[in-house]
């Protein structure tokens, strides 16, 4: 699916360089669930932030279902992220002011597919994601599970074949994020591959594979038995 | 720790003042956005006061100037476009001072004439008042030598003022010395100067700096301008007496008008019958108006011809006076939204203030003041501006405006008051707004504390922004377009490659003259007439259709036609050609219009032409039918001629579309020649006009050269007309200019408010294209509604000024018009909008989605 080589990124504030990711290598086939671990401030975030076209390496390549996408610019970047990646943030992230349903259909609406399959789709994951009736409600009159599960429709209902997870469960009680962790399997069992930054070794559990990052390097990768 | 009252007070000022000045500087955007805005606005709003300073408080100089009128009339006939002026006939003055003699104390007439001074070998053009003795009664007028009791007493004492007594002796104590005028009754008369009197002010509508005493007798020889009713040729000033009105006066000199003067047996030889139910002052106007009116309002009364000075126009001003009003108030405006869009950023400072124990009145003052001293940078700014602007601007207006503020207190007070009143209107609504937050909401809450309703509100100010710049862009279009209009209509006939030369003063040279003219190599052809295109003398006289001898029917009653006078060859060098019969030719030899030898009834015969409208009036709907016809008229007093129409000329517009074509008559008549129209070939300009003025001072060596190009004489009928679309334009720039400061403003800000949302819409795919368009659209609903308020106002509003103009643009031009006033105002609201959205869209999502 995705192969990183030599990759870094540094940051400049005022005086001071910040390293944040320094020579990280691996790959991540086509299917895999695959958790990120590590300390606060170890990258975790920068490293997802590439992975999801968000950002772009200072040196390194990013191949992306083998192409290096490490020197594209933003509007590639963008043409390929909507095709292939879905995100889901810890904060949710979902607009205030659109609905449920508004807020699902946002990532199909640069899609240029048509209203009424858009509608037909969205329709779908709802049921998937067991909240279509809260289809018209406002994200602030949700539960974070619920607004989670929200965020969890929007990242899946263009079908793409990956999703990056930002600490997804991190906002949400034990309960909830089993529950997010449970559709982020169902999901994998279907064939996505999902890339996950987690603080919880209980929910870096349900990945196929951990990557542990410590000061913007790769220190050891488990791979769990099957 | 306690200080005095004051000093507490004084502390509080200053530490306001830095709270001020430190926000003023944070938010350098903004502050810029609303100090130049506030400064266009203050700018065009000082241009304009400077204007209308200029333009009002004329002729109050001069003690009683409140008791002094001037008589203007009008004839308005029945099936003829109305003649107004501001002139009135010779005879009016005694008429009415001895009718009105309880409202009239005073009453003089002047009679302003273009002659010339002769000094040495050198002449000059001067306008010369001649004006009655009780002149200045009225206009007391101060003297430098000599003194009202002993220099202005007799028939033919002469005043000057001090400028034309250095002008013509270097110095001002020039009693005694003598000026040549030319000419006083065909003849130069030497005149001795009776007195030296001070500059008349700026603000005068009178154009006077040499006075003579007028002796009726000079006049003798051309009885329309003293001894005269129909003839208007004379101003007439009245001074009223203590406690008499002006209306009294005027229900006075209706009254006279309607039953003691001699119009209604004049209306009846001319015209015919009065109608019943009709009064002679519904056709003849006599209009009392106060001096210190004339210059703004004279203009309604002055038709065609004009004043002695260049009129104001009030309308124009109150116009230009609304136009800075609203451009200050987009401004304004600006102020306002961007203060309560940005209130959230300062809620917590006012929580922790009231938590600290200030009132929501310290607050609000505190807002106040911060609007105040933004109001006042942007004033120091809009002065450097006008300094700047100035010089340019009293060269459009034609008027000499200066900026004085220290010498100047009124104004200094009126604009201090100005950025006081701004500074206070525009920072009342913000001020109440943020002093009305509630600390306990804003310090709990990490969201800032934005209603709704203030967001509705500013879209609200923003639709009603441009729906003012809409209207202002399709006034600007239709006076534009009115003035192409004007300036390129097909007048009937050829305009170009003609100078005119005034003749007036040259009537017994005229053949002289025109054989050294046309001995020129570049010149083509000249012609003498009495007008040429553009001048305007309202010569009107009753002609009366006689039956044919082989029996088709008269009319009754006289019509009363407008008549030039025209040499052979004027309609082939203006290339008009008769729609029937012929125009005037030496060979038929009877064309000329001669007076008689000797007074009696005998009846004298010459050839017309007339033009269609003529040919209508006397009932002709084929123009060939008049062709033979017999018009008898009284050119000469006590004189019948018989005129034979030989033919009929299309309408031509003679003078500024302004006014309509008259019915009017073509006569060969050389004793009214006023004018050489010098047709010419040829690109050597220069040489031409050096030839032309040389051969004028060889014939004609006591009189300065009046020569002019027709084009420009044409052009000028319209230079007013042209410099209000000037100024129109410039100030619609100005209004749109702030309008979309405002915008810019207002779409950063909502663009900054909308980080998160954007961010996420880029996660989700958007590219920045579509992130533009989104932020674009967001203001392109406001400003299509407002769009669509504008268009009605604005067609209302320009349908209404075009009502003025006979000949306008058709109401189709409308449709294009406000078609280009949208787009424009949808391009520059995009283009404002959209490169502050481009740069928002192509920030990195990322660091707007980690956090709230």
């Amino acid at each position: 699916m995705l192969t990183l080589n030599h990759v870094c990124k540094s940051f400049q504030t005022q005086d001071v360089e910040t390293l944040a990711l320094n020579n990280v290598t691996f790959d991540i086939s086509r299917g895999e669930f695959v958790a990120i671990m590590g300390p606060s401030g170890c990258g975790k975030s920068t490293l997802l932030n590439i992975i999801g076209m968000l950002d772009t390496p200072n040196s390194g390549d990013y191949y992306f279902m083998n192409e290096n996408v490490a020197t594209y610019n933003e509007t590639q970047l963008a043409r390929i992220r909507k095709k292939h990646i879905g995100f889901i943030f810890q904060n949710f992230n979902l607009i205030d002011e659109l609905t449920v349903a508004e807020n699902i259909e946002l990532a199909l609406l640069y899609h240029g597919i048509s209203e009424q399959e858009r509608k037909h789709k969205v329709a779908d994951v709802m049921d998937k994601v067991g909240i279509a009736h809260r289809a018209g409600h406002r994200p602030s009159q949700l539960s974070g599970g619920q607004q989670q599960r929200v965020a969890v429709a929007r990242a899946v209902v263009g079908n793409q074949s990956m999703i990056l997870a930002d600490e997804p469960t991190g906002n949400l009680d034990s309960s909830h994020g089993e529950e997010v962790m449970k559709m982020l399997e169902a999901l994998n069992d279907e064939g996505t591959t999902i890339v996950m930054v987690t603080h919880s070794p209980e929910h870096a559990q349900f990945a196929r594979r951990t990557i542990n990052l410590f000061d913007g390097q790769v220190i050891t990768q488990n791979v769990r038995a099957a | 720790m306690y200080g005095q009252p004051e000093q507490e007070d004084f502390t509080m000022f200053k530490h306001y003042l830095i709270t001020a000045w430190r926000n003023l500087i944070k938010n350098g955007l903004f502050s810029g956005i609303n100090i130049f805005g506030l400064a266009i606005g203050l700018m065009s709003c000082i241009l304009i006061l400077l204007f209308v300073r200029n333009e009002s408080g004329y002729d109050q100089w001069f003690e009683g100037s409140e008791q002094v009128v001037r008589l203007h009339s009008g004839f308005h006939m029945p099936n003829r476009p109305p003649f107004d002026t501001v002139r009135s006939s010779g005879r009016m003055m005694e008429a009415i001072k001895a009718f009105a003699s309880n409202e009239v104390q005073s009453g003089a007439r002047v009679v302003q004439q273009g002659l010339s001074v002769q000094k040495g070998t050198d002449v000059y053009p001067q306008d010369v008042s001649m004006v009655d003795g009780s002149f200045l009664d009225i206009f007391p007028l101060d003297f430098i030598e000599g003194s009202l009791e002993t220099s202005f007493k007799r028939p033919m004492d002469m005043l000057i003022t001090r400028d034309l007594a250095i002008k013509y002796f270097g110095r001002t104590d020039v009693v005694g010395e003598t000026l040549t005028l030319c000419c006083v009754a065909s003849n130069p008369v030497t005149l001795p100067v009776s007195g030296v009197i001070q500059n008349l002010p700026e603000n005068t509508h009178l154009n006077t700096d040499l006075l003579v005493y007028m002796q009726p007798r000079i006049f003798a020889d051309s009885p329309n301008i003293l001894e005269s009713w129909g003839s208007l040729n004379v101003y007439t000033y009245f001074k009223l007496r203590q406690g008499a009105t002006v209306e009294q006066l005027q229900e006075r000199v209706n009254y006279w008008l309607n039953n003691e003067s001699p119009f209604k047996k004049m209306y009846e030889d001319n015209v015919g019958e009065l109608p019943s139910g009709m009064q002679i002052s519904d056709h003849v106007k006599l209009r009392i108006m106060p001096v210190s009116d004339i210059h703004l309002h004279a203009k309604a009364h002055a038709g065609s011809m004009g004043d002695l000075t260049p009129l104001g126009d009030y309308n124009m001003i109150v116009t230009f006076v609304v136009v800075a009003a609203l451009i200050l108030l987009i401004a304004c405006i600006n102020f306002m939204n961007l203060a309560t869009a940005r209130a959230s950023q300062r809620a917590r400072e006012v929580a922790m203030r009231k938590v600290l124990g200030a009132s929501r009145r310290q607050i609000a003052l505190q807002f106040l003041g911060e609007s105040v001293m933004l109001v006042i940078i942007a004033l120091l700014f809009a002065l450097a501006a006008v300094e700047l602007i100035l010089p340019f601007y009293s060269q459009l207006l034609g008027r000499e405006l200066h900026l004085n503020l220290l010498g100047d207190l009124s104004l200094l007070a009126t604009l201090l008051g100005l950025a006081i009143m701004v500074g206070v209107g525009a920072g009342i609504y913000p001020a109440l707004f943020l002093s009305g937050y509630k600390p306990a909401q804003v310090l709990t809450s990490t969201k800032g504390a934005e209603s709704s309703g203030s967001g509705k509100l500013r879209i609200a100010l923003v639709i009603f922004q441009f729906a003012i710049s809409v209207v202002l862009i399709i006034a600007t279009l239709i006076v534009y377009g009115q003035t192409r209009y004007s300036t390129n209509i097909d007048v009937g006939y050829r305009y170009d490659n003609k100078l005119i030369l005034n003749v007036f003063y040259a009537q017994d040279r005229l053949d002289a003259l025109k054989q050294e003219l046309e001995k020129l190599p570049q010149v083509k052809q000249v012609v003498y007439t009495s007008d040429a295109p553009t001048q305007d003398r309202e010569n009107n006289r009753g002609y009366k259709l006689l039956a044919s001898s082989d029996g088709k029917a008269g009319q009754p009653d006289a019509q009363m036609l407008n008549y030039y006078s025209t040499d052979y060859g004027f309609f082939n060098a203006y290339e008009i050609e008769p729609v029937a019969g012929r125009v005037f030719d030496p060979a038929y030899g009877s064309d000329k219009v001669i007076r008689p030898e000797t007074l009696g009834q005998d009846i004298s015969n010459a050839s017309a032409i007339i033009n269609q409208s003529a040919a209508r009036r006397f009932g002709f709907n084929d123009p060939q039918q008049a062709i033979g016809r017999t018009l008898e008229v009284s050119l000469y007093e006590n004189q019948i001629h018989h005129l034979t129409i030989i033919g009929v000329v299309p309408d031509v517009h003679f003078r500024s579309i302004k006014f309509s074509i008259r019915p009017s008559i073509y006569l060969l008549r050389e004793d009214r020649f006023n004018n050489a129209n010098i047709v010419f070939s040829g690109h050597d300009i220069p040489t031409l006009m050096q030839q032309v003025e040389q051969i004028w001072k060889k014939v004609v060596p006591m009189q300065p050269i009046y020569l002019d190009f027709l084009s420009e004489m044409m052009a000028a009928q319209y230079a007013e007309q042209a410099t209000t679309a000037k100024l129109f334009g410039a100030f619609s720039l100005l209004a749109i200019v702030v309008a979309c400061l405002g915008l810019y403003g207002l779409a950063a800000f909502t663009a900054e408010r909308r980080t998160r949302e954007i961010g996420i819409r880029k996660v989700m795919g958007a590219e920045v294209s579509d992130i533009v368009r989104l932020l674009v659209w967001q203001f392109s609903k406001p400003v299509m509604l407002a769009i669509l308020l504008g268009w009605p106002v604005g067609i209302l509003l320009m349908r209404h000024w075009l009502q003025d103009f006979p000949y306008r643009l058709d109401n189709w031009w409308f449709i294009p018009v406000c078609v280009l006033a949208g787009l424009l105002s949808l391009l520059v609201a995009w283009f404002t909008v959209g490169g502050n959205a481009t740069r928002v869209a192509r920030r990195n999502p990322v660091h707007s989605l980690r956090h709230e």
